[in-house]
């Protein structure tokens, strides 16, 4: 008896997480579409609604200002519960972004809760972008050259250079 | 090569490009729907008829719902699901308050307990009920702390007042009464009755002599 009960409360435990994640992923394409943020968009990339594709301008007022950046996340049934992994598609030199698109930023690791989403993780990114953290760089050289002046010139020739190898 | 789809998710169109140009300019195409409302009127709506009750896990509608000391609604599931992922950081996901299983609020709407409350795993943490305080003016304190109402010796030695000063104290005291099921209640009674009859006896046998 109560061990079909528990076959039951785990079958049904599987099902609902499975269920809380797609369910809650197609809200939050709802939101985003409803919402109108500025300077952020993402869209999931297939059926599964498990793979996303996002894009973030980069912020005004910044030396990221006037470019576009994509971004790849990628959901797991466990969602909302651990963090989507995400990534930059296009090149970025940033002290918290490396070669790969590796994002350091604390609230897509051990400070994640549920109640994060797509749209205020973009939102955060975005921010990251013009406030990077330089006590943790993921790019030392990118760390050392922030306080420079000719830093947005160091990165507008890294972004181009990227641009280029994502197009070959 | 180029890949266009539309689909309708709950109600709504979407358009997708081969997922290179997939995040397209949502804003020009919403506002072309036919059913879309001006976009005040729909944020209104949407925040006063569903915002309000909607848990912070799943964003729909709260089934089973708790509240945490700091005013967050959560289905009860979903909260349970948040707070086994991180047993050693049981934090409430929208602000990070401290929350634990003791310390959220079922929250009962009319109607809600039609649903069998073991088909929803793992079961909600009950309410807290605190009993109303009887007399707090006449609460006596020193007296019936004991774990099974008044004690044997209040009776015996102090003849027959002794009895009666101690039910007295023992009336007022302010803790709910115990369970009628306990054994020690019932001893109690039993005692109760007992000395209630000697102290008639002796009482009557004072009058007479």
């Amino acid at each position: 008896m109560s061990s079909t009960g528990e076959n039951r409360s785990s079958n049904s435990t599987r099902d609902s997480k499975a269920n809380i994640s797609s369910s809650r992923l197609r809200k939050e394409l709802m939101d985003l579409v409803m919402g109108r943020d500025k300077g952020i968009s993402a869209c999931p990339v297939d059926d599964t609604f498990f793979k996303w594709i996002a894009t973030i301008d980069g912020p005004n007022d910044t030396v990221y200002e006037n470019l576009k950046f994509k971004l790849s996340l990628k959901f797991t049934t466990q969602y909302p519960y651990v963090p989507p992994n995400i990534k930059f598609i296009s090149p970025c030199y940033h002290p918290n972004i490396d070669s790969s698109g590796n994002i350091c930023l604390d609230i897509l690791k051990d400070k994640w809760t549920a109640s994060y989403d797509v749209r205020s993780v973009l939102l955060s990114i975005q921010s990251l972008l013009g406030e990077p953290n330089l006590d943790d760089p993921l790019d030392p050289e990118a760390a050392a050259n922030w306080k420079k002046s000719d830093f947005k010139k160091i990165m507008l020739m890294h972004h181009a250079k990227g641009e280029k190898k994502s197009t070959q | 090569m180029f890949d266009l789809s539309l689909s309708l998710i709950e109600g709504n169109l979407f358009l997708k490009y081969n997922h290179h140009h997939c995040c397209l300019d949502y804003h020009r195409f919403t506002i072309t729907m036919p059913n879309t409302e001006p976009e005040e009127a729909t944020r209104e709506n949407r925040e006063s008829n569903d915002g309000s009750f909607e848990c912070n896990i799943c964003l729909d509608t709260a089934k089973d719902a708790v509240v945490s000391m700091c005013g967050h609604l959560f289905c009860w599931p979903c909260l349970y699901q948040w707070l086994e992922t991180k047993p050693q950081r049981q934090v409430c996901p929208v602000c990070k308050a401290l929350i634990s299983r003791d310390k959220v609020t079922p929250i009962y709407g009319r109607g809600s307990s039609r649903r069998d409350p073991r088909d929803t795993l793992p079961p909600r943490p009950p309410g807290q009920r605190t009993e109303p305080e009887p007399h707090p003016s006449t609460s006596f304190p020193g007296f019936g702390f004991g774990d099974g109402g008044f004690h044997m010796s209040f009776g015996i030695g102090a003849f027959p007042f002794g009895y009666f000063s101690s039910t007295i104290f023992n009336f007022s005291d302010n803790r709910p009464a115990p369970s009628p099921s306990n054994p020690d209640y019932l001893e109690d009674a039993l005692l109760s009755k007992m000395f209630f009859f000697v102290a008639m006896i002796l009482l009557f046998y004072l009058l007479v002599a």
